[in-house]
């Protein structure tokens, strides 16, 4: 395990090298100059020219490149020009909503897709796999932008239910700790900042987790479908065990392979959906981070903050792998 | 078991009740308001960008020498008490401090802070405000309260690049602290507003400062800026009451915030001048005839009615009311009236009995209804014989090609424009920036004569000349200026600002 664990370390390394040259290398090719962005409307042609010089702009590709790798290597990835703070430090502000945000559409997607698909795939063409089917067809085909809008219009809007926008109302949380605000409240007992947390991530988690909820459920079903027919199913039914023992011990549990990895290629797809989700909802964290560096050809930022999403799409993927060999004991990594 | 548990859960219900219904009173004794804003939120450097919002919010923390006051149509003082240009020498400008000024740590205002600041403008690596400091040769403390500017050549407008621009932060702070822990540890400002809080990308926390000498006890004691760039959720957070101030509600979206039983509409003209500029260096635009033919093809007044419903002022002339050396009786000869059978002969008599194939090009979501008024301004071409194809780039692009002067015919606004000078020199006067590269020479000795006059009324008079010069050649047609609505809560005045800063002191809450 340990051996295949470092050698799966070290296959990252070239994905991470190749993900950074391509990223540098689009940024670059998008139209629109950075200097020309950033600056007032009032700077003039020797401002512009100063600030590429100051951002290193005035040099070849290649040489920017260069410069950016051997700094990356050494943690260090470069200032934002928007910003005017390190890369490194912009993202790590931001990482904990974005995480905290992940969690929650997940936890939603799960308490809503799992039963359900579970329940569907025990009983094939009953009421509830056909509710189970309405709920994952509108889950996948639903855009997480216009999903998003939606929730604020109606939940927000028409229902005054929760609140539309941000994560935090001013005044009610203590000083950070973690960064993870609600986290953060449960630690200091602050009861009503962790309540206030939930309400402001409800909708964002929902917008972002229905698409996941949606593929979950559907493969959750026909997951357990297909095992409920396996032999070691009709051999505990025979057994006499109880049909919520077939069920739960041993169909879920030999149906959770491909669900897991399922969560985990769509972890990947909750990452790159946060960033539009983030953008609606107001949430201040990597993803919207992402969307203002684009928008301001912000180098430095696009291409760390892409580096940071791919190296933890990459360590998903990984932690996938080894979560098979948890589950299923015949997995085995050693050769 | 089960009851214990059930008494557990109950128990643990009410604390967070209670916890939230005191959070709720502390709450309600400050009072609170939240502007949903458009712009985004850059960091802590006052110095680090040039955008209209973040100007406001310094000037609001720091302080700023003086603000322009629409309503006079003239500078108002701020920390400075006075301003004085000498009659000998109209490149030196004296600037008077009050000296009952404090900042929030009850320090003193001093020339030195304010000669730091211009100093600091200039020399910071982060700085994007150099444009702001590039017309001073100098800046000198003469005494504990008076600065001494002087400026490379005779700059009439240079309180434009002075008042609501330069945030006064304090040279003792900075020496001591550094440039990074000074803005973000240690921010000290004269403003009426202390910075609690600024979290980059989402939202600046001010608190109102005790010891200030700037609002009454009616603004609000905690003012948030809250990044909200999608304007369906400024609407529903200012209707929810998540916020009490929602910047820029389109047409479409009034009369959801007018329906709204706590809320209501504040409207301001924008100083921002809408153009449509057509670049000479491309062909067909050299000829002043197609460009006069385009003045007469579009019916702005329609426009305004039924795209913008209502929401724009038609410019006459490059300024309107409020702006610096507008006149109003010059400038009804400035209205090019829309005349489209007088276009269709400008269009032959430019050598072009058959029509013409143009490009023309606009940013997308910019400007208020940017993509629809162009589309609507093709057919009008049309009738005429200008057969447009019209191109719609993300800002980013359109903006990176505006600059480098590779757009011939496009859609664009000036913003900041109170004094016309910097922005008529930088769009129309030859070699000054490549977007338009239009060139009169008559033009450019007229605002020549606008930079060294100091006299308002003779000032007013020179830019009214340039203008009438832009007018008959048309190297854009001046469209309008937009009238902004901001949406409030029914508990909250302000004075919407026309030029996108937001004063804590104009904000008033019950």
């Amino acid at each position: 395990m340990f051996g295949y664990i470092v050698r799966r370390m070290i296959g990252t390394l070239p994905v991470m090298l190749l993900i950074s040259l391509l990223v540098f290398m689009l940024v670059q090719a998008a139209p629109g100059d950075p200097a020309d962005l950033l600056l007032s409307d009032e700077a003039s042609k020797e401002d512009i020219e100063e600030a590429r010089i100051r951002w290193g702009l005035d040099q070849p590709v290649y040489v920017q490149y260069w410069r950016f790798l051997v700094a990356a290597l050494q943690g260090d990835l470069g200032m934002s020009f928007r910003y005017a703070d390190p890369v490194l430090l912009l993202i790590v502000d931001r990482l904990p909503a974005t995480i905290e945000l992940a969690f929650f559409s997940i936890v939603i997607a799960v308490i809503v897709a799992l039963p359900l698909g579970v329940w569907a795939g025990a009983r094939p063409n009953s009421w509830v796999d056909n509710l189970g089917s309405i709920v994952g067809f509108f889950g996948i085909s639903m855009p997480n932008f216009w999903f998003g809008i939606m929730l604020i219009l109606v939940v927000s809007g028409v229902l005054n239910l929760l609140p539309s926008a941000g994560r935090e109302t001013y005044g009610v949380a203590g000083d950070p700790i973690t960064g993870f605000y609600i986290l953060d409240s449960v630690i200091q007992r602050n009861w009503a900042a962790a309540w206030d947390g939930i309400k402001y991530i409800i909708l964002p988690a929902t917008a972002l987790g229905t698409n996941m909820m949606g593929i979950m459920m559907r493969v959750t079903r026909s997951s357990v479908l297909e095992v409920m027919h396996e032999d070691y199913v009709i051999t505990a039914r025979a057994k006499g065990a109880k049909e919520s023992t077939v069920l739960w011990h041993h169909a879920v549990r030999n149906a959770m392979i491909p669900i897991i990895t399922v969560v985990g290629l769509e972890l990947g797809t909750l990452l790159s959906g946060s960033i539009i989700v983030e953008t609606v909802f107001s949430w201040p964290g990597g993803g919207s981070l992402l969307i203002s560096a684009i928008t301001a050809r912000d180098y430095p930022l696009i291409t760390g903050t892409v580096l940071c999403y791919t190296f933890a799409f990459v360590m998903i993927n990984f932690a996938i792998d080894v979560m098979y060999g948890l589950i299923d004991p015949r997995i085995r990594f050693d050769k | 078991m089960r009851k214990l548990l059930s008494l557990r859960t109950a128990a643990a219900a009410l604390t967070m009740a209670a916890a939230v219904t005191l959070t709720a009173t502390s709450a309600t004794a400050e009072k609170k308001v939240v502007i949903g804003a458009t712009g985004n939120i850059y960091g802590w450097n006052p110095y680090q960008d040039s955008a209209a919002q973040m100007y406001g919010i310094w000037c609001n923390i720091y302080g700023c020498l003086c603000r322009y006051d629409f309503k006079k149509a003239d500078y108002s003082p701020m920390l400075a008490k006075s301003w004085s240009v000498n009659p000998k020498d109209p490149n030196e400008w004296t600037f008077k401090l009050r000296k009952d000024v404090k900042s929030h740590s009850g320090a003193e205002l001093t020339a030195a802070d304010v000669v730091h600041t211009i100093n600091r403008i200039k020399t910071d690596k982060q700085s994007s405000q150099k444009q702001n400091v590039r017309p001073l040769k100098s800046a000198t403390a003469i005494d504990k309260h008076t600065v001494r500017m002087i400026t490379k050549k005779p700059t009439a407008h240079l309180l434009q690049h002075v008042c609501d621009i330069y945030a006064i932060t304090r040279k003792a702070v900075f020496d001591k602290h550094g440039p990074r822990d000074a803005d973000r540890k240690h921010p000290d400002g004269f403003g009426p507003y202390k910075l609690d809080r600024v979290v980059i990308g989402e939202q600046v926390i001010t608190k109102r400062a005790k010891n200030s000498v700037f609002g009454n006890k009616d603004n609000p004691d905690v003012l948030i800026w809250r990044k909200m760039a999608e304007v369906e959720q400024r609407v529903t957070a200012l209707l929810n009451g998540e916020i009490q101030i929602a910047q820029f509600i389109p047409p479409h979206l009034m009369k959801r915030v007018e329906a709204g039983k706590g809320t209501k509409l504040s409207y301001t003209d924008s100083v921002e001048i809408m153009m449509l500029l057509m670049n000479p260096a491309f062909k067909p635009w050299d000829n002043k005839k197609l460009r006069q033919a385009v003045a007469h093809a579009i019916d702005r007044d329609m426009l305004i009615k039924t795209i913008l419903q209502g929401m724009a002022g038609k410019l006459k002339g490059a300024i309107g009311p409020g702006q610096i050396g507008y006149d109003a009786d010059r400038s009804k000869a400035f209205d090019l009236q829309y005349d489209p059978a007088k276009a269709a002969r400008l269009v032959k008599e430019a050598g072009y009995p058959n029509g013409v194939d143009v490009e023309m090009s606009t940013p997308v979501g910019r400007y208020v209804n940017d993509k629809i008024i162009t589309q609507a301004i093709v057919p009008m071409l049309a009738k005429v014989g200008i057969r447009a194809k019209l191109l719609t780039p993300e800002w980013s692009t359109q903006w990176a090609n505006v600059r480098k002067g590779k757009r011939s015919f496009f859609y664009q606004g000036r913003g900041s424009v109170i004094d016309p000078g910097p922005a008529l020199a930088q769009y129309f006067k030859t070699g000054v920036s490549p977007r338009i590269k239009y060139s009169n020479p008559k033009y450019d000795a007229l605002f020549d004569e606008v930079a060294k006059e100091f006299d308002p009324k003779k000032r007013q008079k020179l830019i009214n000349d340039a203008i009438a010069v832009l007018v008959d050649d048309v190297p854009a047609v001046f469209m309008w200026r937009h009238r902004l609505a901001y949406g409030v809560a029914n508990n909250v005045t302000i004075s919407p600002p026309a030029n996108g800063r937001i004063y804590g002191e104009n904000i008033r809450i019950k």
